[in-house]
């Protein structure tokens, strides 16, 4: 199971802040600036406050990276610093193809989804990053001195936020303004194409059975809307709700994605009972979606985007 | 012992329960359909009229493909898991034993739960899943029957214990193959939290022929757990062959819960508070007890599904949870009030 992206503890992360001060010092090597890509505008020591209200200090650009996050590993790669990660969460980083040879380190706790400790200290981490969630493990990486950096992405906005924040904090500004440019462009250019075609109805399956979908306020059901897209889960009030087969029948909508987490082809989607009467598996408007492009809130966000928006608007992409 | 009429007062009771019930459930969920509609739409599908006006084809799919499977599933679930737990708690003379108790709920989990990691989510696991999970059942059940079995007799204190002590074995083995399962985790867990959606017509036509063979030879045995509650010493001097009932009912028992988790996957309480409720209002006579927890099961299943299904719709919970939550108080009420009555009678 990948670490998901719950959400964080606010208040006992502040609490723990306090007894952060000065942690993010002791581990790591020398730094060696003249390896750094590019050090523009960023003059370290740098101190950034993360997404779980932790400041981290950075004295030098980090030399030795591990992340805990298959999207922490493609930022990471984006940005030019591939070469400086040494370790990874495990088989759910597959992407780029360079990322499988690295050391992992998850695997550990209750459910197996907790990163080893001791494997992330004997790779001597200077910049240890990862998403909300696992607030006791954080803690206990921060006593041993590994500097953790957490980000929280709800939406697309937030994804170039935090590349641009790691850009900061690994002293590679120029090559985040690239990034986030490009991926700035590549989204404009998408909601361009969508923005005149009216609204399709669609349903976003992300397991069956029970039928599970997405709320609104999950990151892909921000990346539906930008697709222009108008979710029957629109109206879900958690996050990832069980939702009634009748209500999918009755909303009938017009494109049905399922996500590669499910797995089930279009025929298994019709051969379920009732579904064949939902219009757009009558019409064969079932396209699978690559889980990875849509749920990781990394650079390739906007490849999602592009995949979900042809799903649902295959005419404005000729 | 209470008197026959009111026996019969009390079942009758519990027929118009369960005939609300039903009409209740067809009839509420994200479209209202009127017992009237309904009845339109059923006979014209088994060409008794023709099509009935006015009915938009959403509701027919959603009456005929989705609620009226799920109604009666929850029926034939409701009703293998109480009569499950009555024929166990008959055998182990305690008012709180349970299919979970001698292991066979999780030996059925842990039989699914390998098909489903090792074989993948295919075509062979559509058989394989419930295939395995009876497997899974009458193996563990048998296992702790023979675990338990000191010389020619097996003992009820025995019996439990090496239940709890498979049990807790399996449970391990369920972490280990969950350990080893990557992304099936979530079907696993779908296994375990129990639910009633996505079964079909097909899927019930398989397991009722099961549940009606495992109600039958459950009625047969409850003249003789009647006689073993007197004791299994005093069962054998008035002619009870003890350990051939004791190895019959486990078989039943098991088959009963095997078939339930087979469908539904684990769904708790049903299997203890209905036949240990009934128990406290038409007394222990097992002739009496199995028709009313027959009576009460698919009932209580049916309506915790309702809740389940509407209360946040177009939302649904997971109706174990439902189950946990409307069978503990009720079940906590019932007790103390009994406790209560015994002493104003003491």
């Amino acid at each position: 199971m990948r670490p998901t992206g719950s959400r964080p503890h606010r208040f006992i992360v502040l609490a723990l802040a306090v007894l952060m001060a000065g942690c993010a010092r002791g581990a790591g090597t020398a730094p060696r600036a003249s390896e750094a890509p590019a050090t523009a505008g960023v003059s370290f020591p740098v101190t950034i406050t993360d997404d779980d209200g932790v400041p981290v200090t950075l004295d030098a650009p980090p030399q030795r990276i591990v992340t805990f996050a298959p999207s922490a590993t493609e930022i990471v790669f984006a940005l030019g610093l591939g070469e400086r990660l040494v370790g990874v969460s495990g088989a759910f980083d597959d992407y780029p193809a360079a990322a499988k040879g690295i050391d992992e380190i998850g695997g550990a706790g209750d459910f197996g989804v907790d990163p080893n400790i001791e494997k992330v200290v004997s790779l001597r981490p200077d910049l240890f990053l990862t998403i909300s969630g696992g607030e006791q493990w954080k803690k206990r990486l921060r006593d041993l001195g590994v500097p953790v950096f957490t980000t929280d992405s709800t939406d697309v906005a937030d994804v170039f936020h935090d590349i641009e924040t790691v850009g900061l904090l690994t002293g590679t500004v120029d090559a985040a303004e690239a990034v986030v440019s490009r991926m700035r462009g590549e989204a404009a250019d998408v909601e361009g194409r969508v923005v005149g075609d009216p609204a399709v109805t669609c349903f976003y399956e992300v397991y069956y059975p029970p039928l599970t979908t997405v709320g609104p306020d999950t990151f892909i059901g921000d990346l539906l809307a930008r697709a222009g897209c108008r979710s029957v889960s629109a109206r879900a009030r958690s996050d990832y709700p069980q939702w009634s087969v009748e209500d999918l029948v009755r909303q009938d909508p017009q494109v049905y994605l399922v996500s590669s987490e499910s797995g089930a082809s279009p025929r298994a989607v019709a051969s379920r009972p009732g579904f064949d009467a939902v219009a757009a598996i009558a019409a064969g408007r079932v396209v699978p979606i690559d889980a990875d492009l849509v749920s990781r809130p990394g650079p390739r966000v906007v490849d999602g985007l592009r995949l979900l928006a042809r799903a649902l608007h295959p005419e404005a992409f000729g | 012992m209470i008197a026959p009429r009111r026996y019969g007062r009390i079942l009758a009771v519990l027929v118009a329960a369960l005939v609300a019930s039903f009409l209740l459930a067809v009839a509420v969920g994200t479209v209202w359909i009127s017992p009237w509609t309904s009845i339109r739409v059923i006979a014209w599908k088994l060409g008794i009229t023709g099509r009935p006006a006015g009915v938009p084809v959403s509701t027919e799919v959603i009456l005929l493909q989705l609620r009226l499977p799920r109604v009666v599933l929850a029926a034939v679930v409701g009703a293998a898991l109480a009569a499950s737990g009555a024929v166990f708690q008959g055998l182990f003379r305690n008012p709180l034993a349970d299919p979970a108790i001698i292991g066979v709920s999780s030996g059925a989990a842990l039989g699914a739960i390998a098909v489903i990691v090792f074989a993948g989510s295919g075509a062979l696991a559509a058989f394989g899943v419930p295939l395995a999970a009876f497997g899974g059942a009458i193996l563990t059940a048998f296992l702790v029957y023979r675990l338990a079995r000191i010389g020619p007799t097996v003992h009820v204190a025995t019996l439990l214990l090496a239940g709890i002590a498979v049990a807790a074995v399996i449970s391990s083995a369920m972490s280990l193959v969950m350990s080893f399962s990557g992304e099936q985790v979530r079907d696993i867990y779908a296994w375990l939290l129990g639910g009633l959606v996505g079964q079909g017509w097909g899927a019930i036509g398989a397991v009722v022929p099961l549940v009606a063979l495992g109600l039958a030879a459950a009625a047969l045995t409850a003249h003789d757990l009647n006689l073993l509650s007197l004791g299994e010493e005093r069962a054998a001097q008035l002619g009870v062959e003890v350990t051939r009932l004791k190895r019959r009912t486990i078989a039943v028992g098991a088959l009963l819960a095997a078939c339930a988790v087979s469908v539904a996957g684990v769904i708790g309480f049903v299997g203890l508070m209905t036949p240990h409720l009934l128990r406290l209002v038409v007394g222990a006579d097992h002739r009496r007890l199995l028709p009313a927890v027959l009576l009460a099961g698919p009932t209580l299943l049916i309506l915790s599904d309702l809740v389940a299904r509407t209360v946040l719709s177009p939302q649904e919970l997971p109706v174990g949870i439902v189950t946990a939550l409307l069978g503990g108080p009720f079940f906590l009420y019932l007790l103390r009030r009994e406790g209560r009555g015994a002493g104003a009678r003491a």
